[in-house]
């Protein structure tokens, strides 16, 4: 195999080294050139600006220019092939790499107001600044709701989380159904505990589909004969089973059924699109059923495990609050800080019900404290509900 | 980390082209921009598998395994290019060259791939390559966790068929990314993929604006996959790049051009300038 570090011949370093000279020399024509061009063009329509690399330093290296639209012209008129890029943060906004010495090229960048970072040429070399000023435009648009485009990428990343949490339900019910079909009541128990996890992470989104939803998570009242009717099956049903009964007896169709269940949960969870304006009314939603209902224990009557489901519930809140976040700073200022308080109240009530790894019980938790935990998943939801309006969502 | 300048001339074109094609179609993305997500995580989730396997191996000193990992680790992360290089630091210290550096393979700060790359083709050894591995392996791990937390940005997504492309050209196609280990052909391969993974999920999209548009796409990924074809090994490898007869060697430049200049236009297609 070839050794590419070996030396290269002497003549051959000798052409190297010439047409690196040249290349410099046209790079300082391309130069001049592009004053020449960018000077003409500045004239015409304004806002292009040419950036030079050198060997150790760009120049300039520090810019303030209005938000819109601008041009980079960067000429490269170093030894290298090297790159040029606009940093917000640790993330690349815009970039150019391999620009080839003596070279130019053109960076179109639509920028937002804020400060940025330069990365100019070789690693080593200083970082630049740019700083980029609000214009009457700029505030005009950030003032203004949305566009349909702006909730793509929440809505993927939705879509992502229900992959992810659906994946996990899938196996943690499959991990359980192994357990009934053993027979191990303890395993079992502690394996439903885990896949309510998940679920109730995703449950917003799963109670879109009434039918399916009914066949996973409802509850035996729903039921003619309640407990005794053999049309009551899901989660529950298997919770009655573990925890009320204490065996696992009769109980492996159940799980079986419940793996079925799940994974076409999830398949329909991530076939459905969900629509920017459903997004926010089912967090929502899913808040108002804890803070209207299920804050009296209903929903996890024989396990008592019912703040571990709410907590789950807040983290799918979390979730789509997290995901808005960008869009909700921009266009609804005064709601943002107003649902983080919510947020943080609910988090904090919850997280003071803790033992250990695990949530108290239901059934040691007082009337007193069961209100105070109806009336903070309102309040929350209460401010989720001003979303819509805040962003214009209907009116998409 | 290097693109070529030569799509850029067309990407000029279709930024000129102001598009107001937001509406409710734009929803459409969703599910491919997601499904491109869930592509990188799988990818992602692998290169840090596979990286650990290939860092444990430089740091027994074990250089055949080591040698054996290199080319196939790397494959998960050509593929995720677009995103992954969004990280500015952590592309650099992953995946930059020597030239990227004032002191070349010297410099500190030369990490990453190829600085084991160089250790293990150019010197033949592991010895002080210890920390460059463990190196390594913080760095992807801390890829994984960006990603994650990584909203993807919907024109960053659908660009990076292109910008895939625009890499083939400028580093695969002259085999300057490899140029120690001339393993270039799994990157290109791996580019490809990248790039039609991104070109199959806007698929449905891509018919409804302009069907002939998207049989050339297929047209050209098929000729470039024909090629490569013939540099596979019975293993499932490719051969060392400098056994690429010249006449593939421009065989390759055609489509591919055709391909980065092709879907540099996407963005715009896609209502998404």
């Amino acid at each position: 195999m070839s050794n590419p570090t070996q030396q290269p011949p002497r003549l051959l370093r000798a052409a190297v080294a010439g047409s690196v000279i040249l290349m410099i020399a046209a790079g300082g024509l391309f130069y001049y050139a592009s004053q020449v061009a960018s000077e003409k063009r500045k004239a015409n329509a304004g806002n292009e600006i040419t950036v030079t690399i050198h060997p150790k330093s760009c120049e300039p290296n520090a810019l303030t220019l209005p938000a819109g639209r601008a041009s980079f012209r960067i000429v490269n008129a170093s030894d290298r092939a090297v790159e040029w890029e606009i940093l917000d943060g640790v993330l690349v906004v815009e970039e150019r790499e391999n620009i080839t010495p003596g070279m130019s090229q053109l960076i179109n960048a639509n920028l937002e107001p804020g400060d940025y970072a330069i990365t100019c040429g070789l690693l080593s070399n200083p970082r630049g600044t740019l700083k980029v000023t609000p214009t009457a435009e700029s505030d005009a648009r950030a003032k203004a709701r949305p566009a349909m485009t702006a909730f793509i990428g929440p809505l993927s990343e939705y879509r992502v989380y229900l992959n992810t949490q659906g994946g996990a339900l899938v196996q943690a019910v499959d991990e359980l159904a192994a357990a009934i079909q053993a027979g191990d009541l303890a395993q079992a128990r502690a394996l439903y505990a885990a896949a309510r996890v998940p679920y109730q992470r995703l449950a917003p989104a799963a109670q879109r589909f009434a039918q399916l939803n009914n066949a996973v998570d409802a509850r035996a009242d729903y039921y003619e004969k309640r407990e005794q009717d053999p049309a009551f099956t899901g989660f529950h049903r298997l919770e009655y089973g573990l925890f009320a009964q204490n065996s696992t007896d009769g109980l492996a169709p159940v799980a079986q059924q419940l793996q079925a269940d799940v994974a076409t949960l999830k398949a329909q969870l991530l076939a459905q699109p969900i629509p920017p304006d459903q997004l926010v009314n089912i967090v929502a939603r899913n808040l108002h059923t804890l803070a209207d209902t299920r804050y009296n224990g209903e929903q996890e009557r024989y396990s008592h495990l019912d703040l571990s489901g709410f907590a789950a519930n807040l983290e799918g809140t979390g979730k789509v609050i997290d995901l808005l976040r960008p869009l909700l700073a921009k266009s609804a200022a005064k709601l943002l800080p107003q649902i983080d308080t919510a947020q943080q109240k609910l988090a904090g009530r919850l997280a003071g019900l803790r033992e250990g790894d695990t949530y108290k019980p239901y059934d040691q938790v007082n009337d007193e404290q069961r209100k105070a935990i109806a009336s903070d998943a309102r309040a929350l939801a209460d401010t989720l509900d001003g979303i819509d309006q805040a962003l214009g969502l209907s009116a998409l | 980390m290097k693109k070529t300048p030569l799509a850029l001339l067309f990407t000029l074109g279709a930024l000129s082209a102001p598009s107001f094609a937001a509406d409710a179609s734009s929803l459409d993305l969703v599910q491919p921009i997601s499904d491109y997500k869930i592509y990188v995580t799988d990818e992602v989730g692998k290169l840090v598998t596979e990286t650990k396997a290939f860092t444990d191996a430089v740091k027994k000193g074990d250089i055949a395994t080591a040698k054996k990992l290199y080319p196939t680790t790397r494959v998960h992360y050509e593929a995720i290019e677009p995103i992954a290089e969004l990280f500015s630091d952590l592309d650099a210290a992953i995946d930059s060259r020597e030239d990227d550096h004032e002191n070349g393979v010297k410099a500190d700060d030369f990490t990453g791939f190829h600085r084991i790359e160089y250790g293990l083709w150019a010197q033949n050894t592991t010895k002080g390559y210890e920390g460059f591995a463990d190196g390594l392996n913080n760095d992807v791990l801390r890829l994984q966790k960006q990603i994650a937390d990584l909203t993807f940005p919907p024109e960053k997504v659908v660009g990076g068929a292109a910008a895939l492309m625009e890499e083939v050209a400028a580093t695969k196609v002259s085999g300057e990314e490899d140029r120690y280990s001339h393993t270039d052909l799994y990157d290109f391969q791996s580019n490809v993929d990248g790039a039609k993974k991104i070109v199959d999920l806007f698929k449905p999209q891509i018919v409804k604006k302009d069907k002939a548009f998207a049989d050339k796409l297929d047209k050209n990924f098929a000729t470039v996959d024909a090629i490569l074809a013939k540099y596979k090994t019975k293993g499932g490898g490719f051969e060392t790049y400098d056994k690429v007869k010249d006449a593939d060697r421009k065989a390759l430049i055609g489509p591919v051009n055709t391909l980065a200049e092709d879907l540099s236009t996407l963005r715009g297609k896609l209502g998404l300038d």
